[in-house]
């Protein structure tokens, strides 16, 4: 009984882990209309940027967490119209060019790191690694409560954005209809700017979270990828709220599994959930999805 | 708009057939060099020294010149009281095992090598040894680890460094004998990639070997999260928990096993933790991890050439700008397992195709001891032409630094276990 409330305190908080990268990863597909290949790329940077504030400034890494914000915001902000005029060109496949796209910028990003930092394995210290709380038989890492607790937070407060401000309310309209919302008088390129820019940004605070939880190296992008686009296709792409019962679904499936059966079959228990789901809801769990 | 037309010009081919000309001239030099330095042993090194493994390569390639410097500056090879020179001719795999194989042909035909010192990974090893056989030419593994290299049966390939299961599984016994009170059950974790699924294979079945009791092998994705892994490992409770991976998974496991305030009594992993990156990213939190290493420069071995496991250390250390680690000393080893087969075989240079032969059996038949340890390659078995001879070394993280602290003869720490709980 002690492990099974265990494993499902594990699941819960690896879901709440997997939230962080995927919730701006859903708002990004919802308006753009594009799956980000670079997810992983902006995770790992944010990674990369809290070990860098801990190691060169001795700070705590959370204080590498508004940094990450407002350095890769920026940057998004920047990439943001790119990514637009691709989406929005009049070439044959705009969806496919515009995917090909942040590929290509997933694998410069991946190859930069490589070049400018190498490929050793780096780690985020917080004042929060390692500790960890016993309520009765179950231990609670920290560092994972504080993931889930950030998740909460980019979910509410995404939440009360999108649907309590004159700004949300325009960037809702654009997710549903672009041409209606132009019409209107929203300004698409500058909102696909902005929203580009705020999952950037939240993307790579999440990344500094990862750093510390796990580790970071150039290499291991890729799955952050792989789980955004898992929970993206589970929760129905385009779908904010189906992202964070997605990623606990997810979680909780994982930890199941690994313990329960074996840790080899946890990815592919998660693979034939996808495959299910696929089948039987292509929306996604909540069917909310596009 | 003008249309372009490139017609053929006489002017330009014969001014570009000069050029062709010019340099290939300029290229043959070399060759006849090459061809013109009789009485010599040749052999070829066929290793990375570009691409990925361009470190591992050079350190390969640093390791089989410190043996052809040393033996050369003594004169050469003994062979029937007269001595020869050693020329070293460099192959590169590009660190891709087709190029490899490439590479190694084009030593064997065009610069007529009578010996192949072999590649930094296993797989441009795998790749070469069908080369090998097809010009029954003889190569020496100063580096590869992988058993899938010695499966194969290998008839023209021989191992200086113990393949990758026999030494995770030797180290439990060493660790059982080592940790007081005795450790009794392990627990085992790999990743579930190829080179860390051997380690994790090799711990698994050295359990038994040493005695001991297996409490648990877990096969991990590289992709999962350790936290359901570890939980339930937590509440088996063994003494010995041994991981098989790279430094990224082993730093993963040390984070998550402390954010769940779970310390086995012993912690043991492979391979990575000499890597001062590991002990770098963990910090003290490093401290008391259990590695395994097939060398190193406090061993108490000798030889003839190298001296002391020691002198040889210090040596290669000025010569290559940092401490030798086990590759490059079993690449160094590489070339007196070369000498000392030479020697017994007694045919001076250059040697016949069925000289080459010859030289393979007497490799075969090597029996020796080195600052690196004793090398004797199996006959038979899974690890058929693979030197399973020698101990391997526990090492421990203590205050940052690797030290040894196991078997006894080459210790130069006590080792600390059990380990204490998480502050």
């Amino acid at each position: 009984m002690d492990l099974f409330l265990q494993t499902l305190l594990n699941g819960l908080l690896i879901g709440g882990v997997i939230a962080t990268f995927t919730i701006a990863f859903q708002l990004t597909f919802g308006v753009l209309h594009v799956i980000d290949f670079a997810v992983g790329g902006w995770v790992v940077l944010g990674g990369y940027l809290g070990y860098y504030v801990t190691a060169l400034l001795g700070l705590d890494g959370f204080a590498a967490i508004p940094l990450a914000f407002v350095l890769f915001g920026a940057l998004g902000y920047l990439i943001g119209p790119v990514l637009y005029n691709v989406r929005n060109s009049r070439t044959a496949r705009p969806e496919l060019m515009a995917l090909a796209l942040t590929f290509g910028l997933f694998t410069l990003l991946r190859g930069g790191m490589l070049t400018a930092w190498g490929f050793n394995t780096r780690n985020v210290t917080t004042f929060l690694s390692g500790e960890s709380l016993a309520v009765g038989p179950v231990i609670v890492p920290l560092i994972r409560v504080a993931a889930a607790v950030f998740a909460a937070a980019i979910a509410g407060g995404l939440f009360l954005f999108l649907y309590r401000t004159r700004y949300g309310l325009a960037i809702r309209a654009t997710a549903e209809n672009c041409h209606n919302a132009a019409l209107m008088g929203v300004n698409i390129r500058r909102l696909s700017a902005n929203v580009y820019g705020l999952y950037a940004g939240i993307t790579a605070m999440a990344g500094v979270l990862m750093g510390a939880i796990y580790s970071v190296n150039p290499e291991v992008g890729l799955r952050y990828t792989l789980f955004a686009f898992f929970v993206a296709v589970l929760a129905g792409l385009g779908s904010v709220g189906g992202a964070v019962a997605a990623a606990l679904m997810l979680g909780v499936i994982e930890a199941f599994v690994s313990t329960y059966v074996g840790s080899s079959y946890s990815l592919l228990a998660i693979f034939a959930t996808l495959f299910v789901v696929l089948l039987v809801s292509p929306k996604g769990i909540l069917r909310r999805g596009l | 708009m003008t249309l372009i037309h490139r017609s053929f010009s006489r002017r330009r081919f014969l001014g570009g057939s000069a050029l062709a000309v010019t340099a290939g001239a300029l290229g043959m030099p070399f060759v006849r060099t090459a061809r013109a330095q009789a009485a010599t042993f040749k052999a070829g090194v066929i290793t990375s020294l570009s691409g990925d493994n361009i470190l591992g390569g050079n350190l390969t390639k640093q390791g089989y010149d410190l043996w052809a410097e040393a033996i050369n500056a003594k004169g050469g090879v003994e062979v029937g009281g007269d001595r020869f020179k050693v020329d070293m001719f460099y192959g590169d795999d590009q660190s891709n095992p087709a190029t490899g194989a490439d590479a190694a042909e084009r030593l064997i035909v065009q610069n007529e090598v009578d010996v192949l010192f072999g590649p930094y990974t296993s797989g441009s090893t795998i790749a070469v040894q069908p080369i090998c056989q097809k010009y029954q030419v003889p190569m020496i593994s100063g580096s590869a680890e992988s058993p899938n290299v010695w499966k194969a049966k290998p008839e023209f390939n021989f191992g200086i460094i113990p393949s990758v299961d026999t030494t995770s599984g030797l180290s439990l016994g060493v660790l059982a004998k080592t940790s007081n009170p005795a450790a009794k059950t392990v627990a085992v974790i790999s990743v579930n990639e190829p080179f860390s699924k051997e380690t994790g294979e090799g711990f698994r079945d050295g359990v038994k070997a040493a005695g001991l009791d297996l409490v648990a092998y877990e096969l991990v994705p590289p992709e999962g999260d350790l936290t359901p892994v570890i939980s339930k490992i937590a509440a088996l409770k063994p003494d010995v928990l041994a991981v098989g991976g790279h430094e990224e998974i082993l730093i993963n496991v040390v984070k998550t096993s402390k954010s769940l305030n779970y310390r086995p009594k012993a912690l043991i992993m492979h391979y990575g933790i000499t890597n001062p990156a590991f002990a770098q990213a963990l910090g003290a939190d490093a401290d008391g991890v259990t590695g395994v290493v097939v060398w190193l420069p406090t061993v108490a071995y000798k030889d003839d050439l190298f001296g002391t496991a020691k002198e040889f250390s210090d040596m290669a250390t000025k010569k290559m700008g940092g401490e030798p680690d086990y590759t490059a000393a079993g690449c160094a080893a590489s070339g007196l397992v070369l000498g000392d087969a030479l020697k017994r075989l007694g045919k001076k240079p250059a040697l016949k195709p069925e000289d080459r032969v010859a030289l393979k059996d007497a490799i075969a038949e090597t029996d020796i001891q080195t600052f690196y340890g004793p090398i004797k390659f199996e006959k038979d078995g899974p690890h058929y032409h693979d030197n399973v001879q020698p101990v391997p070394v526990l090492v421990q993280i203590q205050g940052g630094k690797v030290v040894a602290v196991g078997p006894k003869e080459a210790a130069a720490a006590d080792y600390i276990y059990p380990l204490p709980a998480w502050k």
